[in-house]
Protein backbone atom coordinates (compact mmCIF):
# COMPACT_ATOMS: atom_id res chain seq x y z
CA UNK A 1 0.00 0.00 0.00
CA UNK A 2 1.17 3.50 -0.68
CA UNK A 3 1.02 6.43 1.68
CA UNK A 4 -1.61 7.90 -0.65
CA UNK A 5 -4.19 5.53 0.88
CA UNK A 6 -6.39 7.17 3.48
CA UNK A 7 -4.93 6.91 6.96
CA UNK A 8 -6.58 4.36 9.21
CA UNK A 9 -4.58 5.32 12.28
CA UNK A 10 -3.50 8.91 12.68
CA UNK A 11 -1.12 10.05 15.41
CA UNK A 12 -0.50 13.76 15.67
CA UNK A 13 2.14 15.37 17.89
CA UNK A 14 1.50 12.87 20.63
CA UNK A 15 3.44 12.98 23.88
CA UNK A 16 3.20 11.18 27.17
CA UNK A 17 5.04 12.05 30.31
CA UNK A 18 4.95 10.73 33.85
CA UNK A 19 6.12 13.52 36.13
CA UNK A 20 9.47 14.59 34.75
CA UNK A 21 9.94 11.41 32.69
CA UNK A 22 9.02 11.77 29.03
CA UNK A 23 7.97 8.37 27.68
CA UNK A 24 6.81 9.53 24.24
CA UNK A 25 7.91 12.84 22.80
CA UNK A 26 6.02 14.63 20.04
CA UNK A 27 5.43 11.67 17.73
CA UNK A 28 3.40 12.00 14.54
CA UNK A 29 2.64 9.48 11.81
CA UNK A 30 -0.16 7.95 9.80
CA UNK A 31 -0.78 4.29 9.17
CA UNK A 32 -2.47 2.93 6.07
CA UNK A 33 -3.77 -0.58 5.35
CA UNK A 34 -0.99 -3.15 5.18
CA UNK A 35 1.60 -4.15 7.74
CA UNK A 36 3.44 -1.51 9.71
CA UNK A 37 6.22 -2.46 12.07
CA UNK A 38 6.84 -0.42 15.19
CA UNK A 39 10.47 -1.07 15.98
CA UNK A 40 12.60 0.05 18.85
CA UNK A 41 14.65 -1.20 21.77
CA UNK A 42 13.05 -2.04 25.10
CA UNK A 43 12.14 1.18 26.87
CA UNK A 44 11.89 3.17 23.64
CA UNK A 45 8.24 4.04 24.32
CA UNK A 46 6.59 1.58 21.92
CA UNK A 47 4.17 0.15 24.45
CA UNK A 48 3.30 3.57 25.84
CA UNK A 49 2.60 4.76 22.30
CA UNK A 50 0.50 1.69 21.54
CA UNK A 51 -1.49 2.14 24.73
CA UNK A 52 -2.42 5.64 23.64
CA UNK A 53 -3.38 4.38 20.19
CA UNK A 54 -5.45 1.64 21.81
CA UNK A 55 -7.21 4.08 24.13
CA UNK A 56 -5.82 2.48 27.28
CA UNK A 57 -3.99 5.64 28.22
CA UNK A 58 -4.58 9.36 27.77
CA UNK A 59 -1.94 11.29 25.83
CA UNK A 60 -0.41 14.14 27.80
CA UNK A 61 -0.50 16.09 24.56
CA UNK A 62 -1.52 15.49 20.95
CA UNK A 63 -4.25 13.39 19.39
CA UNK A 64 -4.81 9.84 18.16
CA UNK A 65 -7.59 8.71 15.89
CA UNK A 66 -8.57 5.37 14.38
CA UNK A 67 -11.00 5.68 11.47
CA UNK A 68 -11.24 9.34 12.43
CA UNK A 69 -12.46 8.55 15.93
CA UNK A 70 -10.69 9.02 19.24
CA UNK A 71 -10.19 5.57 20.80
CA UNK A 72 -10.10 6.82 24.39
CA UNK A 73 -13.52 6.40 26.00
CA UNK A 74 -14.98 5.04 22.78
CA UNK A 75 -15.68 1.32 23.37
CA UNK A 76 -17.73 0.96 20.20
CA UNK A 77 -14.56 1.44 18.18
CA UNK A 78 -13.20 -1.87 19.48
CA UNK A 79 -15.65 -3.79 17.32
CA UNK A 80 -13.39 -2.72 14.41
CA UNK A 81 -10.08 -3.13 16.20
CA UNK A 82 -8.33 -6.22 17.56
CA UNK A 83 -5.61 -5.74 20.14
CA UNK A 84 -3.01 -8.00 21.64
CA UNK A 85 -1.16 -6.39 24.52
CA UNK A 86 2.44 -7.11 25.52
CA UNK A 87 1.20 -8.60 28.81
CA UNK A 88 0.95 -12.32 28.36
CA UNK A 89 -1.31 -13.01 31.33
CA UNK A 90 -4.43 -14.98 30.53
CA UNK A 91 -7.33 -16.47 32.44
CA UNK A 92 -5.58 -19.72 33.25
CA UNK A 93 -8.79 -21.54 34.15
CA UNK A 94 -10.19 -21.14 30.62
CA UNK A 95 -9.38 -23.57 27.87
CA UNK A 96 -7.95 -21.95 24.76
CA UNK A 97 -11.27 -22.28 22.99
CA UNK A 98 -13.25 -20.88 25.94
CA UNK A 99 -10.92 -17.89 25.95
CA UNK A 100 -11.42 -17.20 22.24
CA UNK A 101 -15.19 -17.70 22.54
CA UNK A 102 -15.22 -15.37 25.55
CA UNK A 103 -13.55 -12.72 23.41
CA UNK A 104 -16.00 -13.34 20.57
CA UNK A 105 -19.01 -12.96 22.85
CA UNK A 106 -17.71 -9.72 24.32
CA UNK A 107 -17.24 -8.45 20.78
CA UNK A 108 -20.85 -9.29 20.01
CA UNK A 109 -20.00 -11.89 17.38
CA UNK A 110 -23.19 -13.65 16.29
CA UNK A 111 -21.87 -17.09 15.34
CA UNK A 112 -19.40 -17.55 18.17
CA UNK A 113 -18.55 -21.16 17.45
CA UNK A 114 -17.78 -20.61 13.77
CA UNK A 115 -15.77 -17.45 14.47
CA UNK A 116 -13.75 -19.28 17.12
CA UNK A 117 -13.12 -22.18 14.75
CA UNK A 118 -11.75 -19.85 12.08
CA UNK A 119 -9.61 -17.76 14.44
CA UNK A 120 -8.14 -20.79 16.22
CA UNK A 121 -7.44 -22.52 12.92
CA UNK A 122 -5.72 -19.42 11.58
CA UNK A 123 -3.58 -19.21 14.70
CA UNK A 124 -2.64 -22.85 14.26
CA UNK A 125 -4.03 -23.87 17.63
CA UNK A 126 -6.81 -26.25 16.65
CA UNK A 127 -5.21 -29.26 18.30
CA UNK A 128 -4.58 -27.58 21.64
CA UNK A 129 -7.83 -25.63 21.88
CA UNK A 130 -9.32 -27.94 24.50
CA UNK A 131 -6.46 -27.54 26.95
CA UNK A 132 -6.37 -25.04 29.80
CA UNK A 133 -4.49 -21.84 29.03
CA UNK A 134 -2.60 -22.23 32.29
CA UNK A 135 -0.88 -25.30 30.87
CA UNK A 136 0.15 -23.71 27.57
CA UNK A 137 3.70 -22.89 26.65
CA UNK A 138 4.48 -19.22 26.14
CA UNK A 139 4.33 -19.52 22.37
CA UNK A 140 1.00 -21.33 22.48
CA UNK A 141 -0.43 -18.71 24.77
CA UNK A 142 0.68 -16.00 22.38
CA UNK A 143 -1.00 -17.71 19.46
CA UNK A 144 -4.25 -18.24 21.36
CA UNK A 145 -4.20 -14.59 22.41
CA UNK A 146 -3.75 -13.73 18.76
CA UNK A 147 -6.78 -15.88 17.91
CA UNK A 148 -8.80 -14.02 20.55
CA UNK A 149 -7.66 -10.67 19.16
CA UNK A 150 -8.84 -11.48 15.64
CA UNK A 151 -11.91 -13.59 16.39
CA UNK A 152 -14.27 -10.72 15.48
CA UNK A 153 -12.49 -10.13 12.15
CA UNK A 154 -11.28 -6.62 12.96
CA UNK A 155 -10.24 -4.19 10.27
CA UNK A 156 -7.29 -3.10 12.39
CA UNK A 157 -4.97 -5.37 14.37
CA UNK A 158 -2.57 -3.88 16.91
CA UNK A 159 -0.08 -6.41 18.22
CA UNK A 160 2.48 -5.56 20.88
CA UNK A 161 5.47 -7.92 20.74
CA UNK A 162 3.33 -10.80 19.42
CA UNK A 163 6.31 -13.02 18.64
CA UNK A 164 7.65 -13.18 22.18
CA UNK A 165 8.09 -16.79 23.13
CA UNK A 166 7.38 -18.21 19.70
CA UNK A 167 9.66 -20.62 17.89
CA UNK A 168 10.97 -20.14 14.32
CA UNK A 169 8.24 -22.24 12.74
CA UNK A 170 5.55 -20.30 14.59
CA UNK A 171 7.15 -17.06 13.43
CA UNK A 172 6.94 -18.13 9.82
CA UNK A 173 3.28 -19.06 10.29
CA UNK A 174 2.68 -15.75 12.00
CA UNK A 175 4.27 -13.88 9.10
CA UNK A 176 2.11 -15.79 6.63
CA UNK A 177 -1.01 -15.00 8.61
CA UNK A 178 -0.20 -11.30 8.84
CA UNK A 179 0.50 -11.13 5.11
CA UNK A 180 -2.79 -12.86 4.44
CA UNK A 181 -4.63 -10.34 6.62
CA UNK A 182 -2.84 -7.49 4.86
CA UNK A 183 -3.84 -8.91 1.49
CA UNK A 184 -7.45 -8.72 2.68
CA UNK A 185 -7.00 -4.97 3.17
CA UNK A 186 -6.58 -5.08 6.95
CA UNK A 187 -4.34 -2.67 8.80
CA UNK A 188 -1.79 -4.43 10.97
CA UNK A 189 0.50 -2.64 13.42
CA UNK A 190 3.13 -4.94 14.93
CA UNK A 191 5.66 -3.86 17.51
CA UNK A 192 8.95 -5.56 18.16
CA UNK A 193 12.38 -4.84 19.55
CA UNK A 194 13.99 -7.26 17.11
CA UNK A 195 14.77 -5.82 13.70
CA UNK A 196 14.81 -9.17 11.91
CA UNK A 197 11.29 -9.92 13.12
CA UNK A 198 9.89 -6.82 11.56
CA UNK A 199 12.01 -6.21 8.47
CA UNK A 200 10.82 -9.29 6.62
CA UNK A 201 7.22 -8.69 7.58
CA UNK A 202 6.37 -5.02 7.47
CA UNK A 203 5.70 -2.86 4.44
CA UNK A 204 6.70 0.14 6.48
CA UNK A 205 8.67 0.59 9.67
CA UNK A 206 8.34 3.18 12.40
CA UNK A 207 11.55 3.34 14.34
CA UNK A 208 11.31 4.59 17.92
CA UNK A 209 14.22 5.51 20.12
CA UNK A 210 14.02 7.17 23.53
CA UNK A 211 10.40 8.15 23.07
CA UNK A 212 10.95 9.77 19.68
CA UNK A 213 10.20 8.63 16.17
CA UNK A 214 13.74 8.24 14.87
CA UNK A 215 12.89 7.13 11.35
CA UNK A 216 10.00 5.85 9.31
CA UNK A 217 9.48 4.38 5.90
CA UNK A 218 10.42 1.38 3.83
CA UNK A 219 12.41 -1.16 5.83
CA UNK A 220 15.10 -1.42 3.17
CA UNK A 221 15.94 2.26 3.53
CA UNK A 222 16.13 1.92 7.28
CA UNK A 223 18.13 -1.29 7.03
CA UNK A 224 20.59 0.40 4.69
CA UNK A 225 20.99 3.17 7.21
CA UNK A 226 21.52 0.62 9.95
CA UNK A 227 24.08 -1.20 7.84
CA UNK A 228 26.17 1.93 7.61
CA UNK A 229 26.98 1.51 11.26
CA UNK A 230 29.77 -0.89 12.21
CA UNK A 231 28.88 -3.68 14.62
CA UNK A 232 31.21 -4.64 17.42
CA UNK A 233 31.77 -8.36 17.80
CA UNK A 234 33.86 -10.23 20.35
CA UNK A 235 35.71 -13.33 19.16
CA UNK A 236 37.06 -15.71 21.81
CA UNK A 237 39.35 -18.51 20.62
CA UNK A 238 42.25 -20.67 21.78
CA UNK A 239 44.64 -18.62 19.56
CA UNK A 240 43.64 -14.97 19.81
CA UNK A 241 46.72 -13.60 18.03
CA UNK A 242 46.33 -15.96 15.06
CA UNK A 243 42.62 -15.14 14.96
CA UNK A 244 43.30 -11.41 15.04
CA UNK A 245 45.80 -11.57 12.17
CA UNK A 246 43.34 -13.66 10.13
CA UNK A 247 40.55 -11.20 10.77
CA UNK A 248 42.64 -8.22 9.69
CA UNK A 249 42.96 -9.79 6.24
CA UNK A 250 39.22 -10.27 5.86
CA UNK A 251 36.99 -7.96 3.83
CA UNK A 252 34.54 -5.61 5.52
CA UNK A 253 36.53 -5.40 8.72
CA UNK A 254 36.85 -1.85 10.03
CA UNK A 255 39.25 -2.62 12.83
CA UNK A 256 40.57 -5.42 15.02
CA UNK A 257 41.85 -4.98 18.54
CA UNK A 258 43.06 -7.27 21.29
CA UNK A 259 41.66 -6.93 24.78
CA UNK A 260 43.91 -7.54 27.80
CA UNK A 261 42.25 -10.86 28.52
CA UNK A 262 43.15 -12.12 25.05
CA UNK A 263 39.76 -11.61 23.50
CA UNK A 264 39.60 -10.15 19.99
CA UNK A 265 37.19 -7.26 19.40
CA UNK A 266 36.21 -6.70 15.79
CA UNK A 267 34.40 -3.76 14.20
CA UNK A 268 32.59 -4.75 11.02
CA UNK A 269 29.92 -3.20 8.83
CA UNK A 270 28.65 -6.52 7.63
CA UNK A 271 27.98 -8.73 10.60
CA UNK A 272 26.50 -11.57 8.53
CA UNK A 273 29.64 -11.88 6.38
CA UNK A 274 31.74 -11.64 9.51
CA UNK A 275 29.87 -14.50 11.18
CA UNK A 276 30.34 -16.75 8.16
CA UNK A 277 33.98 -15.79 7.57
CA UNK A 278 35.12 -16.20 11.16
CA UNK A 279 34.00 -19.82 11.22
CA UNK A 280 35.60 -20.53 7.85
CA UNK A 281 38.92 -18.86 8.70
CA UNK A 282 39.08 -20.58 12.09
CA UNK A 283 38.47 -23.92 10.45
CA UNK A 284 41.11 -23.32 7.75
CA UNK A 285 43.76 -22.27 10.28
CA UNK A 286 42.93 -24.85 12.93
CA UNK A 287 41.82 -22.30 15.48
CA UNK A 288 39.28 -23.45 18.02
CA UNK A 289 36.49 -20.91 18.33
CA UNK A 290 35.08 -20.63 21.84
CA UNK A 291 32.63 -17.76 21.45
CA UNK A 292 31.52 -15.23 18.84
CA UNK A 293 29.12 -12.64 20.15
CA UNK A 294 28.01 -9.14 19.26
CA UNK A 295 28.89 -6.62 21.93
CA UNK A 296 26.25 -4.12 20.90
CA UNK A 297 23.43 -6.32 19.77
CA UNK A 298 20.94 -4.18 21.65
CA UNK A 299 19.06 -2.04 19.19
CA UNK A 300 19.66 0.94 21.43
CA UNK A 301 23.27 1.07 20.32
CA UNK A 302 22.32 0.60 16.69
CA UNK A 303 19.50 3.11 16.80
CA UNK A 304 21.59 5.69 18.55
CA UNK A 305 23.62 5.83 15.39
CA UNK A 306 20.58 6.75 13.35
CA UNK A 307 19.33 9.28 15.87
CA UNK A 308 22.69 10.93 16.28
CA UNK A 309 23.44 10.64 12.61
CA UNK B 1 -22.47 -8.43 30.75
CA UNK B 2 -23.32 -12.04 31.58
CA UNK B 3 -19.89 -13.10 30.29
CA UNK B 4 -18.06 -10.74 32.64
CA UNK B 5 -20.33 -11.72 35.50
CA UNK B 6 -19.53 -15.41 34.98
CA UNK B 7 -15.84 -14.69 34.51
CA UNK B 8 -15.75 -12.73 37.77
CA UNK B 9 -17.47 -15.53 39.67
CA UNK B 10 -14.80 -17.95 38.43
CA UNK B 11 -12.05 -15.53 39.36
CA UNK B 12 -13.43 -14.97 42.85
CA UNK B 13 -14.14 -18.61 43.63
CA UNK B 14 -10.60 -19.35 44.69
CA UNK B 15 -10.39 -22.11 47.25
CA UNK B 16 -8.76 -20.09 50.04
CA UNK B 17 -11.01 -17.10 49.58
CA UNK B 18 -14.13 -19.27 49.72
CA UNK B 19 -12.87 -21.13 52.78
CA UNK B 20 -12.07 -17.85 54.53
CA UNK B 21 -15.41 -16.18 53.90
CA UNK B 22 -17.39 -19.30 54.78
CA UNK B 23 -15.40 -19.66 57.98
CA UNK B 24 -15.90 -16.01 58.94
CA UNK B 25 -19.59 -16.07 58.11
CA UNK B 26 -20.04 -19.28 60.11
CA UNK B 27 -18.46 -17.87 63.25
CA UNK B 28 -21.75 -16.55 64.78
CA UNK B 29 -23.41 -19.91 64.20
CA UNK B 30 -20.45 -21.78 65.67
CA UNK B 31 -20.45 -19.50 68.73
CA UNK B 32 -24.19 -19.93 69.21
CA UNK B 33 -23.84 -23.70 68.95
CA UNK B 34 -20.99 -23.63 71.45
CA UNK B 35 -23.01 -21.55 73.90
CA UNK B 36 -26.05 -23.81 73.45
CA UNK B 37 -23.88 -26.80 74.22
CA UNK B 38 -22.13 -25.27 77.26
CA UNK B 39 -24.89 -23.09 78.73
CA UNK B 40 -28.18 -23.80 76.91
CA UNK B 41 -30.15 -21.23 78.95
CA UNK B 42 -27.90 -18.39 77.74
CA UNK B 43 -28.47 -19.07 74.03
CA UNK B 44 -31.59 -16.98 73.59
CA UNK B 45 -32.69 -14.09 71.45
CA UNK B 46 -32.50 -11.04 73.69
CA UNK B 47 -31.06 -7.54 73.51
CA UNK B 48 -27.63 -8.76 74.56
CA UNK B 49 -27.63 -11.04 71.52
CA UNK B 50 -28.71 -8.09 69.34
CA UNK B 51 -25.97 -5.82 70.63
CA UNK B 52 -23.11 -8.27 70.89
CA UNK B 53 -23.74 -10.77 68.13
CA UNK B 54 -25.75 -8.91 65.50
CA UNK B 55 -24.44 -5.37 65.93
CA UNK B 56 -20.82 -5.80 67.01
CA UNK B 57 -19.91 -9.12 65.47
CA UNK B 58 -22.00 -9.63 62.35
CA UNK B 59 -22.75 -6.09 61.16
CA UNK B 60 -19.67 -4.43 62.64
CA UNK B 61 -17.15 -7.08 61.67
CA UNK B 62 -18.09 -10.11 59.62
CA UNK B 63 -20.28 -8.42 57.02
CA UNK B 64 -17.77 -5.72 55.99
CA UNK B 65 -14.74 -8.00 56.18
CA UNK B 66 -16.28 -10.82 54.17
CA UNK B 67 -17.60 -8.40 51.55
CA UNK B 68 -14.27 -6.59 51.43
CA UNK B 69 -12.35 -9.84 50.93
CA UNK B 70 -14.39 -10.65 47.86
CA UNK B 71 -15.18 -7.22 46.41
CA UNK B 72 -11.67 -5.81 46.57
CA UNK B 73 -10.51 -8.74 44.42
CA UNK B 74 -13.14 -8.22 41.72
CA UNK B 75 -10.94 -5.68 39.95
CA UNK B 76 -7.89 -6.12 42.17
CA UNK B 77 -7.07 -9.51 40.68
CA UNK B 78 -7.45 -8.19 37.14
CA UNK B 79 -5.11 -5.30 37.88
CA UNK B 80 -2.58 -7.52 39.58
CA UNK B 81 -2.64 -10.09 36.76
CA UNK B 82 -2.84 -7.36 34.10
CA UNK B 83 -5.86 -8.94 32.48
CA UNK B 84 -8.18 -5.96 32.82
CA UNK B 85 -7.45 -4.88 29.26
CA UNK B 86 -9.24 -7.98 27.96
CA UNK B 87 -12.43 -6.36 29.24
CA UNK B 88 -11.59 -2.74 28.55
CA UNK B 89 -10.68 -3.32 24.91
CA UNK B 90 -14.10 -4.66 24.04
CA UNK B 91 -17.11 -2.80 22.69
CA UNK B 92 -18.80 -2.83 26.08
CA UNK B 93 -19.78 0.19 28.14
CA UNK B 94 -17.86 0.75 31.34
CA UNK B 95 -21.19 0.76 33.20
CA UNK B 96 -21.77 -2.84 32.13
CA UNK B 97 -18.30 -3.91 33.24
CA UNK B 98 -18.73 -2.24 36.65
CA UNK B 99 -22.23 -3.66 37.06
CA UNK B 100 -21.08 -7.19 36.26
CA UNK B 101 -18.25 -6.94 38.80
CA UNK B 102 -20.43 -5.54 41.61
CA UNK B 103 -23.21 -8.03 40.83
CA UNK B 104 -20.82 -10.99 40.95
CA UNK B 105 -19.42 -9.75 44.25
CA UNK B 106 -22.91 -9.38 45.68
CA UNK B 107 -24.11 -12.76 44.44
CA UNK B 108 -21.10 -14.47 45.96
CA UNK B 109 -21.05 -12.60 49.26
CA UNK B 110 -24.68 -12.00 50.14
CA UNK B 111 -25.78 -15.63 50.54
CA UNK B 112 -22.80 -16.39 52.78
CA UNK B 113 -23.22 -13.34 55.01
CA UNK B 114 -27.02 -13.54 55.15
CA UNK B 115 -26.99 -17.27 55.85
CA UNK B 116 -24.47 -16.77 58.65
CA UNK B 117 -26.58 -14.06 60.30
CA UNK B 118 -29.94 -15.65 59.73
CA UNK B 119 -28.96 -19.12 60.96
CA UNK B 120 -27.36 -17.74 64.11
CA UNK B 121 -30.43 -15.60 64.82
CA UNK B 122 -32.79 -18.50 64.20
CA UNK B 123 -30.78 -20.84 66.40
CA UNK B 124 -31.29 -18.61 69.45
CA UNK B 125 -35.05 -18.81 69.00
CA UNK B 126 -35.81 -15.46 67.39
CA UNK B 127 -39.21 -15.21 65.74
CA UNK B 128 -39.56 -15.36 61.99
CA UNK B 129 -39.98 -11.59 61.73
CA UNK B 130 -36.65 -10.93 63.43
CA UNK B 131 -34.89 -13.52 61.30
CA UNK B 132 -36.26 -12.04 58.07
CA UNK B 133 -35.38 -8.55 59.26
CA UNK B 134 -31.79 -9.60 59.87
CA UNK B 135 -31.67 -11.08 56.35
CA UNK B 136 -33.02 -7.91 54.71
CA UNK B 137 -30.69 -5.60 56.64
CA UNK B 138 -27.66 -7.74 55.83
CA UNK B 139 -28.58 -7.79 52.14
CA UNK B 140 -28.65 -3.99 52.12
CA UNK B 141 -25.37 -3.76 54.00
CA UNK B 142 -23.62 -6.20 51.67
CA UNK B 143 -24.88 -4.30 48.62
CA UNK B 144 -23.46 -1.02 49.93
CA UNK B 145 -20.14 -2.57 50.95
CA UNK B 146 -19.87 -4.48 47.66
CA UNK B 147 -20.05 -1.20 45.79
CA UNK B 148 -17.53 0.53 48.10
CA UNK B 149 -14.93 -2.23 48.06
CA UNK B 150 -15.24 -3.00 44.35
CA UNK B 151 -14.32 0.63 43.74
CA UNK B 152 -11.52 0.42 46.33
CA UNK B 153 -10.04 -2.61 44.56
CA UNK B 154 -9.94 -0.61 41.36
CA UNK B 155 -8.18 2.44 42.74
CA UNK B 156 -5.55 0.87 44.99
CA UNK B 157 -3.69 -2.41 45.27
CA UNK B 158 -3.90 -1.97 49.05
CA UNK B 159 -7.67 -2.06 49.22
CA UNK B 160 -7.64 -4.75 51.89
CA UNK B 161 -5.34 -2.81 54.22
CA UNK B 162 -7.14 0.50 53.79
CA UNK B 163 -10.47 -1.30 53.97
CA UNK B 164 -9.59 -2.88 57.28
CA UNK B 165 -8.64 0.50 58.74
CA UNK B 166 -11.89 1.96 57.43
CA UNK B 167 -13.96 -0.88 58.90
CA UNK B 168 -12.26 -0.74 62.30
CA UNK B 169 -11.94 3.02 62.70
CA UNK B 170 -14.82 4.56 60.78
CA UNK B 171 -17.46 1.85 60.92
CA UNK B 172 -16.35 0.27 64.19
CA UNK B 173 -15.17 3.08 66.41
CA UNK B 174 -16.41 6.41 65.11
CA UNK B 175 -19.89 5.33 64.06
CA UNK B 176 -20.40 3.85 67.54
CA UNK B 177 -19.54 6.98 69.47
CA UNK B 178 -20.23 9.89 67.11
CA UNK B 179 -23.88 10.34 66.19
CA UNK B 180 -23.19 12.32 63.01
CA UNK B 181 -21.01 9.56 61.55
CA UNK B 182 -24.02 7.24 61.46
CA UNK B 183 -25.38 9.22 58.53
CA UNK B 184 -22.25 8.26 56.61
CA UNK B 185 -21.84 4.72 57.87
CA UNK B 186 -23.01 1.49 56.29
CA UNK B 187 -23.12 -0.02 59.75
CA UNK B 188 -25.37 2.86 60.82
CA UNK B 189 -27.68 2.25 57.83
CA UNK B 190 -27.83 -1.50 58.48
CA UNK B 191 -28.67 -1.08 62.18
CA UNK B 192 -31.25 1.57 61.30
CA UNK B 193 -32.90 -0.80 58.82
CA UNK B 194 -33.09 -3.48 61.50
CA UNK B 195 -34.68 -1.09 63.96
CA UNK B 196 -36.85 0.60 61.33
CA UNK B 197 -38.38 -2.69 60.16
CA UNK B 198 -38.75 -4.30 63.60
CA UNK B 199 -38.42 -1.84 66.47
CA UNK B 200 -39.70 -4.37 69.01
CA UNK B 201 -37.16 -7.12 68.49
CA UNK B 202 -34.32 -4.66 68.02
CA UNK B 203 -35.30 -2.02 70.58
CA UNK B 204 -31.83 -1.85 72.13
CA UNK B 205 -30.53 -0.32 68.91
CA UNK B 206 -32.64 2.79 69.46
CA UNK B 207 -29.68 4.89 70.57
CA UNK B 208 -27.56 3.75 67.62
CA UNK B 209 -29.81 4.48 64.67
CA UNK B 210 -30.82 7.25 62.30
CA UNK B 211 -34.25 7.78 60.76
CA UNK B 212 -35.49 4.80 58.74
CA UNK B 213 -35.95 6.75 55.44
CA UNK B 214 -32.50 8.30 55.89
CA UNK B 215 -31.03 4.80 56.28
CA UNK B 216 -32.70 3.59 53.08
CA UNK B 217 -31.53 6.66 51.16
CA UNK B 218 -28.08 6.35 52.68
CA UNK B 219 -27.62 2.67 51.76
CA UNK B 220 -28.94 3.14 48.24
CA UNK B 221 -26.96 6.37 47.86
CA UNK B 222 -23.66 4.78 48.92
CA UNK B 223 -24.19 1.86 46.53
CA UNK B 224 -24.99 4.22 43.65
CA UNK B 225 -22.25 6.77 44.36
CA UNK B 226 -19.50 4.15 44.54
CA UNK B 227 -20.88 2.37 41.51
CA UNK B 228 -20.70 5.67 39.63
CA UNK B 229 -17.13 6.21 40.85
CA UNK B 230 -16.18 2.71 39.69
CA UNK B 231 -17.42 3.16 36.14
CA UNK B 232 -15.91 6.66 36.06
CA UNK B 233 -12.56 5.26 37.13
CA UNK B 234 -12.80 2.61 34.40
CA UNK B 235 -13.34 5.35 31.82
CA UNK B 236 -10.52 7.60 32.96
CA UNK B 237 -7.78 5.35 34.32
CA UNK B 238 -4.60 4.37 32.52
CA UNK B 239 -5.08 0.63 32.14
CA UNK B 240 -1.89 -1.30 32.97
Amino acid sequence: MTDASPAVISVESISKWYGSVVAVNDVSFEIQPGITGLLGPNGAGKTTLLKMIEGLSDPSDGTVTIFGQTPRGNPDLYSRVGIMSEHEAVYGFYTGREFVEFSARLHGVTDVSEAADIAIERAGMAEAQGRKLGGYSRGMRQRMRLAAAMVHRPEVLILDEPLNGTDPRQRIEFHDLMRHLASEGKTVLVSSHILEEVETLADRILLMVSGKLAASGDYRAIRAKLDEQPYTVRVVSDSPRAMASALVEMEGIESVSMAEDGEVVVLSKNVEVLQRSVARVASERGIRLLRVEPLDESLESVFSYIVEG
Amino acid sequence: MAQIFKLTLRQLLGRWRVLLIVFLASLPTLIVLLVKWQNPWEAKFDQDFVQVMIDAMIIGGIMPIVTMTVASAAFGNELEDRTLYYLILKPISRVQIALAKVAATFVLTAPVVVAGGVVATALVGADAGAVVTVGIALLAGVAAYASIFTWAGLITPRALSYGLVYVLVWEGLLSTFLTGIRYLSVRGYTLSLLHGIDATNFESLEDRVIAFPAAIIGAVGVALVFFFLTQYRLRTMDVP
